[in-house]
């Protein structure tokens, strides 16, 4: 049996890497002393996977684990026994039984929602205005950073939703394991758009929330993907 | 914008934001309102460093258990935190509920090496609190320090209020509960500092007078006033089972130096090596029970989900029952995948056994500590370790699998000469040679046998405390010819530059006059001085030349045996004349046996019921 849980990584938790945010789950199952499942070998750990790292400096509201568990327990019990072992920080807010056989959820997963909070008020009047001319256009490229330097992606395919809304952009864009647009790939493309100097995003004063993730239904479209 | 705000801002322009995030597991987030006290536990370094503390996560949580005190922790900033957080009127915080350093009853420093110092005063300015204490007034918390530097208070005399001298888990409820008092009965500072001086234990500095000789000695230390004690006995808590030890312990989210369950098997050492000032400071020996052990030790495991459990203290290897604690530790953890580790290993320590059973979770590298080259050198410094001992052991370890083994020595003890010196790099040969003793066959892949060597400095309450530091040059010298000698296949060595071990030696027997030169130091952008890339050698001496003092007067003089030290009115149980005793008999290289097999008379024997292994003889 595995169980998928939905946890929040709280705003002042927001610069902790991805692979900090994995050890304060797994010590935060053994704490729980739930029945879990660990790896063979020299050393061996629990097996827990994450739907998708998410970036040191956002926060999540519904960021997604895979416990695969040694022995059977019911949903209530593992939200219960992982909320008293989770700092207040990273509660969880729903778990989900699912069989062995269940499709791993990085293979599932096919876009991301985001709540982007641009507190600088100026820079989100701008930013509002470039969100059409993003839309409008067919193709818009920009840079992205991979391990071997600079490349160049049209992000408009990948963006499923986009609006914006007094001092928030909200949009859903694409992040699969081949092909992804980061947030930042986002505020840059409207940062040009917008005319704006090419300025780091701590200036903006932006705040990058995730708020789901979702993978494709039978009909292919987008659904939660904790519900699939 | 709220302080939060402006927090949150700063964090996203600094490198390492995650030391400020604070939201730790097991942190105590308690209401303010509802604790009368309001404690500031300041470590004077980085969060790595000080959430690697054992005594920061005793008092931590020994204060937050009373319903009536709440304790927060803060660290001191780095470089860029901080100009940014002085740039924006940002306020030292706690890492807790991010309130400023001054809106605390209590501020405690913890005193774990001299070269912190500085960072007390940075983190005092940063937290708007008046440096020196005679310009503190009534709304600034009373500011209190303790821990082994504690000691020797005098170059702290002019910015701590009170310290707590010796085991702080008694001290520190009875002096919060006197400063509580100023809270609740209105009771002035001064009055209140010299109630504190009535605690046993407490040390109020600006109760005494020092009058010094034109020369620069001290002539003598006296109480100000009636009522103040001529001298300030440590405390010591008489037994370890019946003392608050934590069952739960903050989690840090990023990796610190010691990411692991510390569980303290014991307090103190029985030894009695010359040059280690913790060996006197934290006698007498308490042993904590193997039933009480394994009972934190599986709560610790609950309430934290550390992976890893180290058995802490001066010297593990003397617990009377380590290997059936060990095995029983290893029985009880195997499910939950905890290993042991035993960090102070001393190789002459019955450890075969134990050696091969740390093995079966985990295997890292062996850490021994000869310290000296010669038998001769070992025998002034009260090493009780012999070559034949390290081979031994070196050779169990290499058969049982390890092939990374480090050896510590210290250069410039006293009476070291060049042949000193080679018999490092002869001990070091030796034991690469056990290394290919082995067949190839039984012999684990890629030896590394790495030799280091810190800089010896005179500490406070030890036999050297008379002794000179040897000047730079000669440690320079030294050093050279220690990395000529090391030139061998398959050892690595390492060493430090000596300046920082010179300015350690001015602070650690420095005297009162010393909080000048400190101040100066800090008002020049002295800060963070164990850290290699922000100590400035340079900027410190100026700090002495513009105040007149010479820091060779500290460092590197001998002093006679009549002389005041700067220390004298503090009483660590150990007596002077029991040290000069010591010192004695290390220039003729004479040993000294280890006080569980018989009482040397350290002076302990004075308090009575203190020391389990005194009895009345005394010398």
């Amino acid at each position: 049996m595995r169980m998928i849980a939905v946890f929040e990584k709280s705003e002042r938790l927001r610069h902790i890497g991805h692979l900090d945010i994995q050890r304060a789950v797994q010590r935060g199952l053994r704490r729980s002393n739930l029945p879990v499942a660990y790896s063979q070998g020299f050393n061996p750990h629990i097996l827990v996977h994450f739907a998708s790292a998410l970036s040191t400096g956002a926060c999540g509201e519904r960021e997604i684990m895979d416990v695969s568990m040694a022995e059977d327990v019911t949903e209530k019990e593992f939200l219960n026994r992982m909320n008293a072992a989770m700092p207040p920080e990273m509660q969880l807010k729903e778990a989900r039984a699912v069989d062995q056989k269940h499709p791993a959820l990085m293979a599932m997963l096919a876009a991301a929602e985001y709540d982007i909070l641009v507190r600088d008020n100026a820079s989100a009047a701008q930013l509002t205005q470039a969100v059409p001319l993003l839309l409008k256009a067919e193709h818009f490229t920009t840079v992205r950073k991979t391990k071997t330097g600079m490349k160049d992606c049209d992000i408009r395919p990948l963006i499923h939703e986009l609006y914006a809304d007094g001092t928030h952009i909200h949009a859903i864009l694409k992040l699969t394991e081949k092909e992804a647009c980061k947030p930042q790939m986002l505020l840059s493309a409207l940062q040009q758009l917008a005319g704006m100097p090419e300025s780091a995003v701590p200036e903006l004063r932006v705040l990058i929330v995730r708020t789901a993730l979702y993978g494709t239904d039978a009909d292919g479209k987008l659904a939660p993907l904790e519900k699939l | 914008m709220n302080l939060n705000d402006r927090i949150e801002l700063l964090l996203e322009k600094v490198q390492k934001a995650p030391r400020y995030s604070g939201g730790e597991m097991n942190t105590a987030v308690k209401n303010w309102e509802q604790a009368q006290l309001h404690f500031a536990f300041c470590f004077p370094d980085t969060y790595e460093i000080g959430m690697s503390h054992l005594g920061m996560k005793i008092l931590y949580g020994l204060i937050n258990r009373e319903d009536w005190s709440l304790c927060e922790r803060f660290f001191m900033p780095w470089v860029d935190m901080l100009a940014l957080m002085e740039a924006e009127n940002v306020p030292l915080f706690s890492m807790e509920s991010r309130r400023p350093l001054n809106e605390f009853d209590v501020v405690g420093f913890t005193l774990q090496y001299e070269m912190s110092y500085s960072n007390i005063l940075a983190m005092l300015r940063l937290g708007n609190i008046p440096l020196l204490s005679s310009e503190r007034k009534e709304k600034d918390p009373i500011i209190v320090a303790g821990g082994p530097c504690a000691f020797n208070p005098e170059p702290l005399a002019d910015f701590i209020d009170a310290f707590m001298i010796g085991d702080g888990e008694d001290v520190m409820t009875e002096l919060n509960r006197v400063i509580l008092r100023r809270k609740t009965e209105g009771i002035s500072r001064e009055k209140c500092l010299r109630e504190l001086s009535r605690l046993e234990g407490v040390y109020v500095p600006s109760l005494y007078d020092v009058l010094y000789y034109e020369d620069g000695r001290i002539q003598a230390v006296i109480p100000k006033e009636a009522g103040v004690p001529a001298t300030v006995r440590k405390r010591v808590v008489p037994d370890l089972n019946n003392t608050y030890y934590p069952e739960s312990i903050p989690v840090p989210y990023t990796e610190v130096v010691f990411d692991r369950i510390m569980l303290e098997i014991m307090r103190g050492c029985t030894r009695g090596c010359r040059f280690c000032q913790a060996g006197i400071l934290y006698r007498p020996v308490r042993e904590r029970s193997m039933e009480k052990l394994i009972d934190l030790a599986e709560k610790l495991v609950r309430s934290t989900g550390y992976e890893e459990i180290s058995l802490s203290s001066l010297s593990s290897g003397d617990y009377s029952c380590l290997p059936e604690l060990i095995r029983e530790l290893m029985k009880r953890m195997k499910d939950q995948r905890v290993s042991i580790s035993l960090p102070s290993l001393r190789i002459d320590s019955v450890l075969k056994e134990s050696l091969e059973e740390t093995q079966q979770v985990k295997k890292s590298s062996l850490t021994f500590a000869p310290e000296a080259g010669t038998q001769r050198l070992r025998d002034v410094i009260n090493k009780g370790v012999t070559e034949e001992d390290l081979l031994e052991k070196v050779r169990d370890a290499f058969e049982g699998g390890w092939s990374s083994v480090k050896l510590y020595f210290m250069d410039g003890l006293p009476t070291e000469t060049n042949l000193d010196l080679e018999g490092i790099a002869d001990l070091a040969r030796k034991v690469v040679a056990e290394y290919f003793k082995l067949p190839k066959a039984q012999r684990a892949k890629g030896l590394r046998v790495t030799v280091s060597a810190s800089t010896f400095v005179p500490k406070p309450f030890t036999p050297f405390q008379w002794a000179a530091q040897d000047t730079i040059p000669k440690i320079r010298e030294k050093q050279e010819y220690l990395k000529q000698l090391l030139s061998i296949k398959g050892v690595r060595f390492n060493w430090h530059e000596p300046y920082l071990s010179f300015l350690e030696a001015c602070f650690a027997r420095g005297d009162r006059r010393l909080g000048k030169v400190l101040l100066s130091a800090s008002e020049s952008g002295c800060m963070l001085d164990g850290w290699n890339d922000q100590f400035n050698f340079e900027k410190w001496m100026e700090a002495f030349r513009s105040n007149g003092l010479d820091p060779a007067f500290y460092a590197n003089r001998t002093r006679d045996r009549d002389e005041v030290l700067p220390w004298d009115h503090i009483d660590c149980g150990i007596t002077k004349a029991y040290l000069w005793h010591e010192k004695e008999k290390s220039e003729r290289a004479e040993t000294t046996r280890d006080c569980r097999l018989g009482c040397n008379g350290c002076g302990l024997q004075r308090w009575e019921g203190v020391c389990s292994y005194a009895n009345d003889r005394s010398i």
